[in-house]
């Protein structure tokens, strides 16, 4: 299928007081998911990413603007695009009292799934989810990386062809962040769907999407692959100098294509324009020092987050 | 979709609602405390006062009619309260239901829980204070069950759209539109005896109907059930489509995410 997961058009979303006062979360934002796409939101707390997904999901509407989602007009069509589409949101919450598989069996019914295809569809999400030792838990006795799972076994299913997911790795420790991240890969390998992901983590944006939008203050400030974003900002690169002795740093400033450059206790952080074309220039006004160790690093996604933040 | 489908889309609420409360110790003051504690002081009071026996069967109705009522539309309440409760409302709304799905679910598990209650009140005001509910016969039994269910869902879609439009702190409504009920719509005592402004909010309630036509089986007077079926109609109707308005503007106003924070 060709036709792209997500197309919105002059999306903008207040929201009023009961006094009537509003505030402006969402200004003017287009842009386009493709099919099959991981799609990543990016921004600082408040710069509108949830409210984002959300209006995309049909949960909230817009004040203006439009919107298609896999293909279909979405005031119109909002039913068939909510059987096709799936959310998992930040930190999850099902009603507490309900086991696991008691859980996805009310919300497989919520989907109008039946019979043999509701109970399959439970007992291949509490595999592929790992929830096999918990499906006899109620939803209070479950850990955060529990719960965290089954809102993603709950998003998978009714085996949707566009899933949203809601910072699914807030809250997890980093060993089932990474097992979460490498769940969300699998699933959209082996099912070939879409993904839209909001997230504030950058190197999760870094290792899962092909294409991330910057939002701040309700814009989209940036729009493009993680690599042309780093390309875009020249962002330069970070050559890390740990040193014993006395260097003149205002000199370090002065040679060409130097960006910025940080003194530190025993080290000196300098970013570079062009690493290649300087470094040895830079090296010689180390001479005097005993140069310990010399790290180059490429920009991450993380510098690309801070420079738009500003 | 098949029907099947369709079925289970209206059956998740009820089986959501049949879980949470079969896991609820508190479900047993709902289903016999409240029930019991309700019937027996209004029975022991007409033994108190030594009331006629058609003025006993007056009171016994009422109180059986104001439990129905409170077990029936607490349920259909609970498919938006269990929700807002757990802050998991986002995850209903998500899925491709509509208000009727999850209202009459809702219902479907009232009325089950409702018949219940209702059985144990039949058999205790028979054996204890000699009131027999099913003189009648089964029909106008099933007429003025018909009556009160109509009724409890509407008041139960009212608590769902008094959270939608204000938020959680309206989950009171769930305990007090039955309180109002209890006032105007003559539980205990004919509405002729209300003030005129009173009396005309009776006239529109259906409720008031459907318990003077159950009460002229014992105690010989005038109803006019076919008014309070077409209220009933009338009110199913517009509860769904204020309920379908209120969800809209809960997408609107974005308070479907702030119930969910």
């Amino acid at each position: 299928m060709s036709e792209n997961s997500v197309e919105a058009q002059g999306i903008c979303k207040s929201y009023k007081s009961f006094l009537g006062r509003g505030s402006q979360v969402l200004k003017d934002i287009s842009l386009e998911v493709g099919s099959g796409e991981i799609f990543g939101l990016l921004g600082p707390n408040g710069s509108g990413k949830t409210t984002l997904i959300s209006i995309f999901s049909t949960l909230i509407f817009p004040d203006r603007g439009s919107m298609r989602i896999l293909g279909l007009e979405a005031k119109r069509n909002r039913s068939k695009i909510r059987s096709q589409i799936n959310f998992s949101t930040a930190k999850p919450n099902f009603p507490w009292s309900l086991t696991v598989s008691e859980s996805l069996k009310h919300y497989g019914m919520l989907y109008g799934m039946h019979g043999s295809q509701l109970s399959s569809a439970i007992e291949e999400n509490i595999a592929a989810f790992e929830l096999e030792e918990q499906k006899n838990m109620k939803f209070e006795d479950l850990s955060t990386g529990m719960k965290q799972r089954l809102s993603l076994a709950k998003a998978m299913l009714n085996r949707p062809r566009l899933l949203f997911l809601d910072e699914p790795t807030a809250g997890l420790d980093p060993e089932m962040a990474i097992k979460t991240r490498k769940l969300i890969r699998r699933v959209h390998q082996e099912q070939d769907i879409s993904i839209v992901l909001c997230t504030h983590d950058m190197a999760e944006a870094e290792l899962l999407c092909s294409k991330v939008a910057f939002l701040r203050r309700g814009e989209v400030v940036a729009l493009d692959t993680p690599q042309n974003l780093k390309n875009q900002l020249r962002l330069g690169e970070r050559l890390v100098i740990f040193y014993q002795g006395r260097v003149d740093l205002k000199a370090v400033e002065q040679v060409p294509g130097v960006l910025a450059q940080r003194d530190l206790p025993g080290r000196a952080e300098i970013v570079l324009d062009r690493t290649s074309d300087n470094l040895d220039m830079i090296l010689k006004l180390f001479a005097e020092t005993k140069i310990q160790d010399i790290r180059i690093s490429e920009p991450d996604l993380e510098d690309v987050f801070l420079e738009l933040a500003r | 979709m098949s029907w099947r489908g369709e079925l289970n889309k209206y059956l998740a609420s009820a089986y959501k609602n049949w879980i949470i409360s079969k896991r609820n110790a508190f479900t047993l003051f709902e289903l016999f405390f409240w029930p019991m504690i309700s019937l027996f002081s209004i029975g022991l009071l007409t033994k108190f006062l030594q009331v006629s026996q058609e003025m006993s069967s007056y009171l016994i109705i009422g109180a059986i009619s104001l439990t129905l009522l409170q077990v029936a539309q607490i349920d259909v309440a609970y498919v938006l309260l269990f929700d807002m409760w757990s802050k998991s409302i986002k995850n209903t709304f998500i899925a491709p239901v509509q208000s009727y799905h999850l209202v009459f679910g809702a219902l479907i598990f009232g009325i089950v829980r409702g018949a219940i209650v209702f059985a144990i009140l039949v058999v205790v005001s028979r054996y204890l204070f000699g009131f027999n509910f099913l003189a009648g016969g089964a029909m106008p039994v099933l007429i003025f069950l018909a009556g009160v269910f109509a009724t409890a869902a509407f008041i139960g879609m009212t608590v769902c759209i008094s959270i939608l439009t204000f938020g959680q702190k309206a989950d009171v409504a769930a305990w007090s539109l039955s309180g109002l009920i209890l006032l105007v719509c003559g539980i205990y005592y004919p509405v002729e005896i209300l003030p005129e402004p009173m009396q005309a909010v009776a006239r529109v309630v259906p409720l008031t109907y459907f318990l003077e036509y159950y009460r002229s089986i014992f105690i010989p007077g005038s109803h006019n059930v076919m008014m309070g079926a077409g209220l009933a109609l009338l009110y199913l109707a517009l509860g769904l489509i204020l309920l379908d308005g209120s969800i809209e503007r809960a997408r609107k106003t974005g308070i479907l995410l702030r119930l969910s924070e």
